[in-house]
């Protein structure tokens, strides 16, 4: 797996490339986390390259997502692939999330 | 007609070897026949099986012992997860409830959700045999 950080005009966007388990979700709750210290906001989290991901990266953005809104900010995703979105759905998280279609439209 | 496809792999119990679990089962889905959203489901299930193993059974350490077995007849898959931890009591078992929103907590529920059986076996070591299971004949909406 691998996280691309990049400051936006207004918050920070994280590019998310490869499979997001046990093994590798450390490492984004590790990304994510020196985003949330800056207070970001939005921070948006870009799927569109995940291959996979399972329960233990779920548990990393819903922490990200309780984070942020502890200092008032927002978590936005995009890039949801049918298997990804599926997952969301399968654990009632789809309209927990603020998911949107594409990162032009996340990053407004 | 080619052979049934039959892996037996001992794996350390880290989880560094995710991917290449998933990767297994997504061979042994497409070998049954599985069409590639139900495999992806498998995936998932049988990933979240290797890290409860870890995570439960082993407490989270990395240099024990998961044997894998996997049978893929056409229409079925079949994979088995092995520990040398101690027996864990299915009845302890359970997904958190979904309308709580926190981390953690459903690994089993994406198992159950998707593979038609979904079990704890006591095994002679001492330790928990998981099986999971998915029939392609079987009504949609896998375990419950």
């Amino acid at each position: 797996m691998n996280v691309t950080t990049e400051a936006l005009p207004k918050g920070t966007l994280l590019a998310i490339e490869g499979q997001v388990d046990m093994h590798t979700s450390p490492e984004l709750r590790g990304k994510l986390r020196e985003t949330l210290e800056k207070k970001s906001t939005p921070i948006v989290v870009d799927l569109t390259k995940v291959t996979f991901i399972d329960s233990s990266g779920l548990a990393t953005l819903i922490e990200a997502l309780q984070a942020v809104g502890r200092y008032g900010g927002r978590l936005r995703l995009c890039g949801l692939s049918p298997a990804v979105r599926n997952l969301f759905k399968l654990s009632n998280l789809i309209s927990i999330f603020d998911i949107r279609e594409s990162r032009e439209d996340a990053v407004k | 007609m080619p052979p049934e496809l039959t892996v037996t792999l001992r794996l350390p119990s880290h989880p560094r070897y995710l991917q290449l679990v998933r990767l297994l089962a997504g061979e042994g889905a497409s070998a049954a026949g599985f069409p590639e959203e139900e495999r992806d489901r498998i995936e998932l299930s049988v990933v979240e099986g290797f890290t409860n193993v870890i995570r439960h059974a082993y407490k989270g350490r990395t240099d024990q012992t998961i044997e894998v077995r996997m049978s893929a007849p056409p229409g079925r898959l079949c994979v088995e997860l092995e520990d040398w931890a101690t027996w864990v009591d299915p009845v302890g078992i359970f997904s958190r409830p979904l309308d709580q929103v926190r981390p953690g907590g459903l690994g089993v529920h994406l198992m159950k959700s998707t593979m038609d059986r979904v079990d704890y076996r006591k095994n002679e070591h001492g330790g928990t045999t998981l099986v999971l299971e998915k029939r392609a004949d079987a009504a949609a909406g896998g375990a419950r």
